[in-house]
């Protein structure tokens, strides 16, 4: 079939040993990364850890300082934002105020010259693909946070670019409204086959939506991987704890090389230990949800500990122990409501975690011990990972 | 119990006193006086008898002359800072580091520093043939220079004296512009001058008018620099307002020439206004983005 080599790389974004400074500052350092075309992928990171920035190069605002970026296959080096196949919705989503939602969507197709009739007729299709249709003559000031960002989403895809790219969008919406963009922004992709290159510091979000996440630590990529292996398989404790919620026990590989041995609790994996040499430090992790409890001591379990109930808190279809070992370590459980056991503050409870949920890390010796539940990195909502004029 | 509610009004009331004392109650004996005559030798005015005699005595061949160079002035002054402040305005707020920014709004502030006829005169030293200027030139085997009492010097004071008026409100209004409006714009295709036409500038407007007349108005009564920069040749309309007052001492005579120059003042910025307007009219239908309506809803 002719035409099949470029329909395969439309869409593909690939970044080469791209390294980006702010004087001193390394905001993106030797980062490689292939996106395939049709992917929703994720860049899912702590503020600064170079994201936004890697996002920025790839729409034009900022130039590698060394390295290369192609987009379908072409290296877009010195191509301006204007000339490049990709659009942005942008955090705040930077709207036109003095145009109507309609002009607004309009902007794109309008610099490319297209027929009046056309642009009529994509600029409709748009907005109804975005349910703003009936908001079309409205100027943006009008619209509630949740409407501007379809608007913004409109104004991107009527372009049909061949990468999306997301900043952030869903940062200013409340809880709800996010959660109904997330399925939407997914099934629109889906739809379109569109690539999608989406920045966010929410786990949750990056979790429902991509099909590979890039979780990324002081301008470099800690892990590419689909949300299941990010999620069950982190390669290191960094990962551990930026997505989904963590247990952590610090201590030293026991001498056979099969657990890790903390002041609170052993903790023995399904197979040895090979991520860290016997007698090394490491730090050993077991989520919440494999956390069962009981109040007698659970006989077959190879990991257990005993501890007493200091927090019990109702999260709908889900149901939130704290239980504390000992003065220093208190451990999540996340149970299902309808099976969780009926424990009250200030019992004595046993826990206990199958060996394949636990996950052991290699520890600097440098690091204090923490031990217990360990909540993700702090996150900043005002989310800047670059300066504003370099 | 009620509390007791403060209408907004209240707070502007300050202001409002402050204008109708100072501004609408003067404006108005201006006007009131602009109906009456010169009594005889050494009475400045009278309104027992009321008449539009001193508006056709306004309109005399002299007047006429006289206002339109001053308007010629105004106009091409007004223009000369734009042309020339916008850049600087839209290179300060957009394209200089954020920190020199504290630095170039001060710089542009220093001639507001001293004397508004000092500074003026001092550019009679620098301009006069005998001006060092003129004797660098000399010095280099140039003829003298001659712009002093010319238009030109006349347009150099303008620039020099009103430019600080047009980069202030235009420095505001580009800065208020934005950083990521201007990227959305380059993101949908749109190149650097199509970003100013279509983002930029319509949404600095508010502050593009601010500026133009706030050189327009005060360059339309302004004599000191013509006068100091231009000489005989720079006789400007406010003068023979001021003469009207000062010298001739018929006020009456002064104040319909005065309300003649702010009825004109006020009819040629509606007039620009209205003609850019009108000749944009066809450029903002072109953008114009109207939807069938009734399609799909």
């Amino acid at each position: 079939m002719p035409g099949a080599t470029t329909e395969t790389t439309t869409g593909a974004v690939e970044l080469h040993r791209v390294t980006k400074h702010y004087g001193a500052q390394t905001a993106v350092d030797d980062l490689t990364l292939e996106i395939r075309p049709g992917e929703f992928l994720s860049l899912l990171g702590p503020s600064g850890c170079g994201k936004t920035t890697t996002l920025r190069m790839i729409a034009g605002f900022e130039h590698p300082d060394a390295g290369d970026i192609l987009i379908s296959g072409r290296s877009v080096l010195g191509t301006p934002p204007y000339r490049r196949d990709v659009n942005t919705v942008f955090q705040a989503y930077a709207l036109f105020p003095h145009m109507t939602v309609a002009e607004n969507v309009a902007y794109g197709l309008q610099q490319r010259r297209t027929p009046r009739a056309e642009l009529r007729e994509r600029v409709s299709q748009a907005l109804d693909m975005v349910q703003m249709r009936g908001f079309a003559d409205r100027k943006p000031t009008q619209l509630s946070g949740g409407q501007q960002q379809r608007v913004a989403l409109a104004r991107a895809l009527v372009n049909r670019p061949a990468v999306l790219l997301l900043d952030e969008p869903l940062g200013a919406l409340d809880r709800q409204l996010r959660e109904e963009m997330q399925l939407e922004l997914k099934l629109l992709q889906s739809q379109l086959g569109i690539t999608f290159v989406f920045v966010t510091h929410d786990q949750d979000e990056a979790l429902s939506m991509s099909d590979r996440i890039a979780v990324m630590r002081d301008g470099r990529i800690e892990q590419l991987a689909d949300a299941q292996t990010v999620y069950q398989r982190p390669v290191s404790a960094y990962v551990a704890a930026f997505v989904g919620k963590q247990n952590f026990f610090d201590g030293t590989v026991t001498a056979d090389g099969g657990a890790v041995e903390a002041p609170s609790a052993v903790l023995r994996p399904t197979d040895g230990i090979t991520a860290v040499a016997a007698g090394q430090p490491a730090r050993a992790a077991v989520r919440p949800e494999f956390v069962e409890l009981g109040i007698d001591p659970p006989s077959a379990a190879v990991n257990r500990a005993e501890g007493e109930v200091i927090g019990v808190a109702h999260l709908g279809e889900m149901r939130q122990f704290l239980v504390q070992l000992d003065e220093s370590t208190a451990l999540l459980s996340r149970r299902p409501a309808p099976h969780s056991p009926d424990l009250t503050v200030g019992q004595r409870v046993w826990a206990s975690w199958r060996p394949e949920s636990v996950q052991v890390f290699a520890r600097g010796t440098a690091t204090t011990d923490t031990s217990g539940y360990m909540p993700p990195p702090t996150i900043h909502s005002d989310e800047q990972d670059h300066p504003a004029h370099p | 119990m009620r509390r007791l509610r403060l209408p907004g009004l209240a707070l502007a009331l300050p202001a409002w006193v402050w204008l109708a004392v100072f501004f609408i109650a003067p404006v108005a004996v201006v006007f009131w006086y602009s109906f009456g005559y010169k009594p005889g030798l050494f009475g400045t005015h009278a309104t027992d008898r009321l008449s539009f005699d001193r508006y056709l005595e306004v309109l005399t061949p002299t007047f006429f002359d006289t206002f339109v160079a001053t308007m010629n002035i105004a106009l091409t002054g007004t223009a000369l800072c734009f042309l020339i402040g916008a850049p600087m305005a839209y290179w300060m707020a957009v394209k200089a580091p954020p920190s020199w920014r504290g630095l170039l709004l001060a710089l542009v502030l220093v001639p507001f520093w001293t004397n508004f006829l000092v500074r003026t005169i001092g550019w009679q030293v620098i301009l006069s043939p005998e001006g060092w200027l003129s004797q660098a030139a000399q010095t280099l085997g140039l003829p003298a220079f001659d712009i002093l009492y010319t238009r030109g010097a006349v347009l150099l004071g303008v620039v020099y004296n009103y430019l600080p008026l047009m980069i202030l409100p235009l420095y505001v209004a580009f800065d208020r512009v934005g950083e990521p409006l201007r990227e959305a714009s380059r993101d949908l295709g749109a190149g650097r001058f199509r970003t100013l036409w279509r983002v930029t500038l319509p949404l600095a407007r508010p502050g593009i008018v601010v500026g133009v007349l706030l050189v327009y108005i005060p360059l339309m009564g302004d004599y000191i620099t013509a006068t100091v920069l231009g000489g005989a040749k720079g006789n400007m309309v406010g003068q023979l307002v001021a003469a009207q007052f000062q010298t001739a001492q018929n006020w009456a005579l002064g104040s319909a020439m005065a309300i003649t120059l702010i009825v004109i003042i006020v009819l040629s910025a509606a007039a620009v206004g209205a003609a850019l307007w009108l000749v944009s009219w066809p450029l903002r239908r072109s953008y114009r983005v109207r939807l069938d309506s009734g399609v799909t809803q």
